[in-house]
């Protein structure tokens, strides 16, 4: 059913990327193939190969139990707001709490957790913004 | 664009003294950056590099300029990060050159004018060349334009801006000064930088090349190049004196790609002061001049306020002309 | 023998006291940027140009510091294939299909090792073809026009099918889909945006890096998060076993790096198709001449991690050539170098070889160099390396999640390719869970530009005419080639899929 189900997302996929190349604006000046043929090819190839995955479906994966999905979408969502929070509050304390909230969820104890947040945080830091020099993002502290 | 020898010449003597002046400034760029719009190897990236370490060979900068390489739709790409992320970036310094004014005219940079960024100065011009591979049965510019006249398709032309770019416009100007009026019908070829178009000429794929003398030179010094036209007024100086004008074959054309920098359009008044002095130092010391020598870089000395006005003017001119072949509404 | 006097004066400039320090230096940081996911090559180098340039360092010794941390990437990026199935970099990506297995059968050591011979054995042979063959093979780049290249992609495209997974119309989407991610941004050939729905930071394109960093760490630590309870730290003790692989699997092994050595540096050689695509054509080509039934290849064959790490190594050595001989970059990391090479005042071109004999030959000298001792580094370090196997998941996997981050905040600075990134894991464990291969999405928005960008230019310069793809003899002999790749395994995989039925009746269940 998984299958079936992706195939029928991928031709959709496929209609809308098709739908938005031909709603590419062409330039006042262009070559001979102009900007919407190679998307339209990739369009088509994408179809078919989802018809055939929906007509012939592989056997079904195992999908998570409903916990367990919950438990991969709080990731991202912390995930998510690491990356938008990352330039506010700067990198080592950012990190350290992303790094405590994973260690947490896949299993440590809190105490450790936080130990190896903190860890993380301060050695990547130590690698590669005073090692390798990146400029990784600066906080209200400076780090 | 297109411009007078003579206009270039006493708009450049009439600037290069009120440049001079004012060199008292409190800013120092921290981490000075420069982006190069393209990919390493081109123009741009030439003239983020080399204006780099001559500004700390110099010691006009006491720190390294760190050279970004942001590639993308003809420099649009970085136009609209500079616009749109780093508007007051003071250790910013970007790229441009005729190649940027020709984007901007043809509004070719979406939603992106002229004015959402300072225009800092130039640091000289070059002219624009139009090559075939040394066994090419093509003799000059004329037999070029008339093999183009008589079948457009017969002839390929690689350069390294996108269609309706720079090196496009050049063939299309030369194109029009020879009587092809359709100029759409000229086939150009849009390559990643000049290297790749030179690469291509050279492997048959295409029959001539279009782009600037710095990017043809180290193919004409091997002998695999042959240069038919060099769109200055007059021949160059030194090794490049051997390159004939298009002019001195019939062909009334002039095409200089100067190059220059522009800087965030939120830059502190300090800031664009400093680098502007920078630059005018830079430009007005003699390891400059022969720098410019050594790269077939022709004198175009303007500053700040004049380098503005220089570029809007341009960016006037180039629609002109664009409105006049037909390529743009 | 005018070549070997050159190289020994080169060796006479390379090797000073200061210049083996800056090697040994850039080994050791490149092996460290490669085995991180998130810094390839390219980054590596970019990111200590700089350091080359305060240390004010002259032409020779920079280029000796940055070619040793490029060759040291390369080397580097298995690791993290190899222990952690995530590439450190993109050439690194056809590692981890043999690689990671072997490393889960207790093998991790022997992969680790191998891989590491069949590096240095790719770069060292590279290194002399460099030297011998450099100003014949420009004319080989020479050979391929637009035409030739989209043939060269079609080739590498069609011959997937087997590679990765059993079911080719999954592969088919994910090479499709890879290729649709890559036209997103600005259009180079006409400078209109395609499929950016206004969003600036999208017009330069989705960046290859952020893929991959997502679709193969990101979606590691998901699986690892749903799998928590138990099961993700009672399959963590992996045996490590022995260190060196054994005389017998370096002899079977070496026709394989022998061939891929040869595929991996002309791949190389032709700009416009890279390292990746030199590690990605020796590994399908090898599993299609050792592995016709698809019984070993992906399931930890030495054979299968020997290929793509002698391929990527030699290819790297390949770049080299048309970055030298034409100033054309051939890679990510040559358009770097190239660029170094421009700010030390040294036009690249034809005649470089002549003009600068001293840059030209201290650089192979350095690249000599730099491959004994990343030999010598590597393989005593293996045992370090794998050390990392020992960390329990639920410490190492934020620890991998986190230097993703940082690995791609650090070089673009945008928390919007962070959250593309993310978006890019949940798409990877979504696909993974499907049975989706994900090195061809990864290949696809590497080589979808430059695929389409040839398409065009070839039936430009042919005035819209579409046949001009088949118009030469190499272009026919690729399509050929492409089409035999591509039509085979449907024929033999029917067959095989049949034989390998009754096997397993006769054997019983010991599938992995």
């Amino acid at each position: 059913m998984s299958d079936r189900i992706f195939g029928v997302v991928g031709l959709l996929l496929a209609i809308g990327f098709a739908l938005a190349a031909f709603a590419i604006e062409e330039s006042f000046l262009s070559d001979a193939v102009g900007p919407k043929a190679f998307p339209l090819i990739i369009a088509t190839v994408l179809g078919l190969s989802s018809i055939v995955i929906a007509l012939k479906p592989d056997p079904e994966p195992e999908w998570p139990a409903l916990p367990r999905l919950a438990e991969v979408l709080a990731a991202v969502v912390v995930m998510i707001l690491y990356a938008e929070l990352l330039p506010e509050i700067g990198f080592v304390i950012a990190t350290a709490f992303a790094a405590t909230y994973l260690t947490w969820r896949l299993g440590s104890g809190l105490i450790a957790s936080v130990v190896t947040g903190i860890g993380t945080s301060l050695g990547i830091y130590v690698i590669f913004h005073m090692v390798l020099g990146l400029s990784l993002a600066r906080g209200p502290l400076g780090f | 664009m297109i411009f007078k020898a003579t206009r270039l010449a006493a708009a450049a003597a009439l600037l290069s003294a009120s440049a001079l002046g004012v060199s008292a400034q409190g800013f120092t760029p921290e981490n000075p950056e420069c982006i190069a719009p393209a990919n390493p190897g081109g123009g741009w990236d030439f003239t983020c590099r080399q204006v780099g370490k001559s500004l700390q060979d110099l010691g006009l900068l006491d720190k390294t300029v760190q050279v970004v390489n942001l590639a993308g739709g003809g420099g649009g790409v970085a136009y609209a990060e500079v616009v749109n992320k780093r508007n007051d970036d003071n250790n910013l310094i970007v790229a441009a050159s005729a190649a940027t004014a020709t984007r901007l005219a043809q509004g070719a940079y979406p939603g992106n004018t002229m004015d959402q960024v300072r225009w800092l100065a130039s640091i000289g011009a070059d002219y624009g060349v139009i090559a075939v591979a040394k066994d090419s049965e093509i003799a000059d510019l004329p037999a070029l334009l008339d093999m183009i006249k008589s079948d457009p398709t017969s002839i390929s032309v690689a350069g390294g801006s996108a269609v309706g770019g720079w090196d496009h416009l050049k063939v299309l100007i030369a194109a029009n000064a020879h009587g092809i009026d359709d100029v759409r019908s000229v086939k150009y070829i849009a390559f990643d930088g000049g290297g790749e178009a030179v690469t291509q000429l050279l492997a048959g794929s295409v029959q001539a090349f279009t782009g600037d003398i710095s990017e043809a030179k180290g193919f004409v010094d091997s002998g695999d190049i042959r240069v038919i036209a060099v769109l200055a007024p007059e021949r160059l100086d030194g090794e490049f004196a051997a390159f004939p004008t298009a002019r001195e074959q019939g062909v009334d054309v002039i095409g200089a790609n100067w190059r220059g920098f522009y800087a965030p359009g939120g830059m502190s008044d300090e800031a664009y002061d400093a680098w502007v002095a920078k630059i005018a130092d830079l430009y007005a010391s003699p390891e400059w001049k022969e720098i410019m020598a050594a790269n077939g870089l022709a004198p175009l000395d303007l500053q700040g306020d004049a380098f503005q006005t220089f570029v809007a003017e341009s960016v006037a001119q180039i629609q002109a002309i664009s409105r006049e072949i037909g390529i743009i509404k | 023998m005018d070549t070997l006097a050159s190289l020994a004066d080169g060796f006479a400039i390379a090797l000073t006291w200061q210049n083996i320090l800056l090697a040994l230096l850039g080994c050791f940081l490149g092996t460290i940027m490669g085995a991180l996911p998130g810094l390839g090559p390219s980054n590596g180098v970019a990111i200590l140009i700089p350091l080359a340039f305060t240390l004010g360092l002259g032409a020779t010794p920079s280029l000796i510091l940055l070619t040793s941390v490029y060759y040291g990437a390369m080397y580097g990026g298995r690791i993290s294939s190899i222990l952690l199935n995530i590439p450190g970099d993109e050439p690194a990506m056809m590692t981890c299909l043999d690689g990671h297995p072997m490393a889960r059968k207790g093998m991790a050591g022997q992969a680790l090792s191998l891989s590491g011979i069949a590096s240095f054995v790719g770069a060292f042979f590279a290194t002399w073809g460099l030297i011998f063959l450099a100003p014949q093979l420009v004319k080989i780049a020479l050979l391929f026009g637009p035409a030739e290249y989209f043939a060269l992609f079609a080739l590498a495209f069609m011959t997937l099918g087997g590679v990765s997974s059993t079911n080719q119309a999954k592969s088919a989407f994910a090479a499709a889909l890879g290729l649709g991610l890559a036209m997103v941004g600005v259009d180079t050939q006409t400078g209109v945006p395609r499929f950016t729905f206004g969003e600036v930071h999208l017009y330069d394109g989705l960046d290859f890096l952020v893929a991959i960093v997502g679709l193969f760490a990101l979606s590691e630590v998901f699986i690892f998060l749903e799998k928590r309870h138990g099961e993700a730290d009672a399959s963590a003790p992996v045996k490590i076993g022995r260190l060196t692989p054994p005389m017998k699997m370096l002899k079977d092994t070496a026709p394989t790096m022998a061939r891929s050595t040869v595929l991996g540096f002309l791949a190389g050689v032709l700009p416009g198709a890279g390292a990746s695509l030199g590690s990605f054509i020796s590994y399908s080509l090898e599993k299609r001449l050792v592995d016709k039934d698809g019984k070993t290849f992906g399931k930890g064959d030495p054979r299968g991690v020997a290929a793509p790490e002698a391929g990527n190594n030699a290819a790297a050595g390949g770049a080299l050539v048309p970055m030298l001989a034409l100033g054309v970059p051939g890679s990510g990391t040559t358009a770097v170098l190239l660029a170094v090479l421009l700010a030390l005042n040294i036009t690249p071109g034809p005649l470089l070889f002549t003009q600068n004999p001293d840059v030209v030959w201290g650089l192979i000298a350095a690249l000599f160099i730099a491959n004994f001792m990343l030999l010598a580094m590597n393989i005593p370090m293996v045992g370090l390396f794998t050390r990392v196997l020992m960390v329990p998941p639920r410490i190492l996997m934020p620890v991998v999640a986190m230097v993703s981050f940082v690995g791609i905040y650090g070089i673009s600075g945008s928390s919007f390719d962070l959250v593309v990134m993310i978006g890019f894991g949940v798409m990877g464990w979504v696909l993974r869970k499907l049975d989706v291969p994900l090195v061809p999405i990864i290949l696809g928005t590497l080589l979808g530009n430059s695929m389409e960008n040839n398409l065009r230019r070839a039936i430009t310069i042919d005035n819209g005419d579409w046949w001009t793809l088949i118009d030469s003899p190499l272009s026919i002999g690729l399509w050929l080639f492409a089409t035999i790749g591509f039509i085979l395994p449907l024929i033999v995989g029917r067959k095989v899929k049949s034989k390998m039925h009754e096997r397993r009746d006769e054997e019983g269940s010991i599938s992995d």
